[in-house]
């Protein structure tokens, strides 16, 4: 029984692992030309859901791949999940736009630097009729009517992406303790969904919430933007490429490739696309570029 | 509703027309739910036989330990093969994370416990004389294994059917490990989360009715080969 | 010439209870042996440790000489000239062709010598016919047959069979039972067989062997086993039902007298006079009669009818003459001689009838 049992589970090990040998350096089928390339020209890259949702990186991504004759990558993640890949080495260049959280990041060794390259603005957004009447208030004021009145639903986000650290940012400007706010009652509707959904959601119950423009314009359904000035509402987008030296495991591929998407969301074609992005379709481009210079209103 | 009942036509209309994204991901999900009932079946066989036909300590505790882990919460496959890949985990130097292949073998540590547990049932249904005969006709223990594993030919494809099932249905560990990504480790179920996500209704409604039509399929198997199953044994 | 299949001592346990006891015999080239032993007696586990498929508790077990008790490699090898028929006909998912292949296959026999045996083993059983049929829509009996046949494609030195016809209707048993005639006439394989049925083991072994509670008896002829069974125990098994006991009171050369609670009956036995006895008397060695014949048997006994038991043709009848005597007759003899519960009726029997062994 030994003799026989050991054969096989050798045979077994043996075969498993030449299977996973042979499926990690084979060739995979994309979708984009079914090219035939070695593992290691994947640069992988994590974008808060706001980038996505517009249809952004559908435009950028092939660009980027022509120019710099790699695959990329692209992880949909709302910020806090893009950071973590960061921490954990995973990813090898991130978009976000969640400034605090980027500044602490980099601060603890794991981004190289950040770079801002767009922005436009998050705007508060309901149904047609406002019954909360909020149209034309600050951001604040917004938030501290519906705070107090509590009759329509706000549909929070929740889920540690860039927009909830916005809307957190603005109860606290506004001079509500957050935890009060989370824990207030059920006009308080805690999505944990990604930008898209959430939209959906306030359209379906008739309230109100966050939202960047970009997203909101390709989602929009019949909510209107009720509330979009304030300085708080700048919503300014940053790639950050990994620290190699703290990130050991990067190969030189994959840092060539970070510092690649860094030159390559300045380079001034691609500031020329961001910015007119989306300007025939809905009216106004989703995005302002940087022309490197970070805008502070 | 009306929104609703148009995205479904337009999803009708990707798959009849073979839209290549909805194709890729249709694809994917199916062979990386083969990959891993194939290595499924390479390691249930042999260590199914070797647990069911040898007596040892322990071997009760080891099947109880299988049922348990028959339903394991696919996330938390997906968590485990994560932490493991992860390029700050032990085997991040092999590169898997966000890859098909560590797709592949998260599916796999997924139905390695049912299928064995399946596996395992399906000899108990094999007469013990079947092994005995075998033996005393000159078998070696793998002939003898041989011999028992074509008696149970049905429920040992039941097995592999309810395996791929499995494993082509899941959307935790694919999620996790594999990261979702578009044209690379995205599936029908991962992809219908994103497309949800994002609210492209028709993609989400178009990869659903193919899990959907894969998974009735696989159910019509299974149901097929139960049915083969009753044989009589002793006439008059 | 050395025995092709040797036990010697072996003892088996399963969950603390103890199936075999020291069990020893021989088989050799051409031996025909069947096993009678009532349920339980360890016929199917002496037959299983003989084919080698479980390892002795303790003893061992000799393959043409050689010690097989132990070795993996050696089992196997031993194992592969033998070959077992279960009781219950057990046949794989497969043709009857296919299925009485399988011994050669495992032995990876060249495709053309395997297709010319399976055939001429056909023929020996009579499945010729049935070589493409699916196995398990067999009848019993014919499942039964492929199951010898399988068996015996290999040329196994020793074939077993335990308990073959049990599960089989009467036609089928003949059938078979003819097939192990043929197998035990052509002289090449050892046959041991185990069965309940006596009958069966007379009409198809030259020897027989009584396996009763784990221990072998007695082994001899049919003759040796039914008329002079060596312990109680044995001649209950076989059908002995008078067994009495009693003491040798007087012995002149042969002939002896023992004493059964005060009957003094006649008994041709070379034991010793004082000797505590089994005295054994079938019931057909016992004649009645309603007069006292001037019969030339040595013991004739006056005595009162307690029971009648009509059984078919045959009747059963016990008799108190000072001991206590079974008895059979056809039914119209005892409607002839009219015997009825509580009338005298004479027995008697032939000294020589008697079987006579010591007792305690």
């Amino acid at each position: 029984m030994k003799k026989f049992g050991l054969y096989f589970l050798t045979f077994v090990m043996i075969a498993s692992i030449a299977i996973t040998c042979f499926a990690c350096s084979s060739k995979e089928e994309t979708s984009t030309g079914g090219n035939v390339l070695p593992k290691e020209t994947r640069i992988r890259l994590a974008t808060t859901t706001s980038l996505y949702d517009t249809g952004l990186w559908s435009l950028l991504e092939p660009l980027y791949e022509e120019e710099y004759g790699v695959e990329l990558d692209i992880l949909y993640a709302g910020s806090g999940v893009a950071f973590e890949y960061g921490r954990n080495c995973d990813i090898d260049v991130l978009t976000i736009h969640s400034k605090a959280d980027e500044l602490q990041f980099i601060a603890d060794g794991y981004g190289m630097e950040r770079i801002p390259f767009a922005y436009n603005h998050f705007v508060i957004v309901g149904p047609a009729d406002d019954p909360a009447g909020i149209a034309g208030m600050s951001p604040e004021e917004a938030f501290a009517t519906l705070a107090e009145q509590q009759d329509s639903k706000f549909i929070s986000r929740y889920d540690k992406s860039g927009t909830h650290t916005k809307e957190k940012a603005i109860w606290a400007a506004a001079g509500y303790n957050y935890s009060d706010i989370e824990s207030s009652g059920d006009w308080y509707v805690k999505a944990v969904q990604g930008m898209a959904p959430t939209l959906l959601m306030a359209d379906e119950v008739g309230g109100y919430t966050l939202s960047d423009i970009g997203t909101f314009l390709a989602n929009q359904g019949d909510l209107v933007s009720l509330v979009d000035s304030g300085s708080i509402m700048l919503n300014v987008y940053s790639v950050i490429a990994i620290n190699s030296s703290k990130c050991t495991s990067m190969s030189s591929a994959s840092v060539a490739g970070a510092n690649d998407m860094v030159e390559f969301l300045t380079s001034d074609e691609v500031q020329e696309l961001i910015d007119n992005y989306g300007a025939e379709q809905y009216g106004q481009s989703l995005f302002t570029a940087c022309y490197g210079n970070e805008p502070t209103e | 509703m009306d929104d609703l009942w148009g995205a479904f036509v337009q999803a009708i209309h990707l798959i009849v027309s073979r839209d290549p994204d909805v194709m890729d991901i249709a694809w994917r999900s199916l062979w990386i739910a083969a990959a891993s009932t194939a290595i499924c079946v390479v390691v249930c066989l042999p260590l199914g036989s070797l647990i069911h036909f040898n007596r040892f300590r322990g071997k009760h505790l080891l099947l109880s330990l299988l049922q348990t882990l028959f339903s394991m919460p696919t996330v938390v496959v997906g968590l485990f093969v994560y932490i493991m890949v992860s390029h700050s985990g032990p085997l991040g130097m092999l590169n898997l994370v966000f890859t098909p292949t560590a797709m592949v073998i998260g599916q796999t540590i997924l139905i390695i416990p049912m299928m064995l547990g399946l596996v395992i049932s399906a000899f108990s249904g094999v007469d013990k004389a079947v092994m005995e005969t075998a033996t005393s006709l000159g078998a070696n223990r793998l002939q003898a294994y041989t011999v028992n594993i074509k008696e149970a030919k049905f429920p040992m494809m039941t097995a592999v059917a309810m395996g791929f099932g499995r494993a082509i249905s899941e959307v935790g560990a694919s999620m996790i490990i594999g990261g979702n990504i578009v044209g690379y480790t995205m599936t029908l179920t991962t992809g219908i989360n994103r497309y949800i996500q994002m609210g492209d209704l028709e993609q989400a409604f178009a990869l659903g009715v193919i899990l959907m039509f894969m998974a009735l399929l696989i159910n019509i198997a299974i149901y097929l080969l139960q049915k083969r199953r009753q044989y009589v044994w002793f006439p008059s | 010439m050395v025995p092709v299949i040797e036990a010697k001592k072996l003892s088996h346990a399963y969950d603390k209870r103890n199936i075999l006891k020291e069990v020893s015999l021989s088989l050799d080239r051409g031996d025909a042996l069947a096993l009678i032993g009532p349920n339980g007696s360890g016929k199917t586990t002496l037959l299983r440790l003989l084919d080698l498929l479980e390892r002795p508790y303790s003893g061992r077990i000799y393959f043409n000489g050689d010690d097989v008790t132990r070795s993996g490699r050696r089992r196997l090898h031993a194992r592969r000239r033998m070959a077992l028929v279960h009781q219950k006909p057990i046949v794989f998912n497969m043709n009857v062709f296919n299925n009485v292949a399988c011994g050669l296959k495992f032995r990876h026999v060249d495709r053309k010598i395997v297709h010319r045996k399976v055939e001429r083993i056909l023929e020996l059983v009579d499945m010729s016919d049935y070589r493409n049929r699916d196995a398990r829509m067999l009848s019993g009996g014919e499942m039964q047959r492929v199951a010898i046949a399988r068996a015996l494609v290999t040329r196994p030195e020793v074939l077993f069979l335990d308990e073959p016809t049990a599960n089989l209707d009467p036609a089928s048993v003949s059938k078979v039972e003819d097939i192990l005639a043929r197998i035990i006439s052509r002289g090449k394989t050892a046959v041991l067989m185990t069965t309940h049925d006596m009958a069966q083991g007379q009409r198809v072994a030259r020897k027989i062997g009584v396996l009763i509670n784990g221990e072998i008896l007695q082994i001899g002829s049919p003759g040796d086993i039914f008329f002079a069974p060596v312990s109680k125990r044995v001649a209950e098994f076989v059908g002995v039902e008078n067994i009495l006991p009693g003491t040798i009171v007087s012995k002149e050369n042969d002939l002896a007298i023992v004493n059964i609670n005060g009957v003094e009956v006649q008994v041709i036995t070379d034991l010793a006079q004082s000797e505590n006895v089994h005295v054994m008397i079938r019931p057909e060695d016992i004649t009645f009669a309603r007069t006292r014949d001037a019969s030339s048997a040595r013991n004739v006994f006056q005595g009162v009818i307690n029971r009648i038991i009509p059984l078919g043709p045959l009747t059963r009848i016990e008799v108190d003459c000072g001991i206590s005597l079974l008895g059979v007759v056809t039914t119209r003899s005892a409607s002839e001689m009219e015997l009825k519960t509580g009338s005298n009726l004479y027995a008697s029997f032939k000294a020589t009838a008697i079987h006579v062994i010591k007792r305690g």
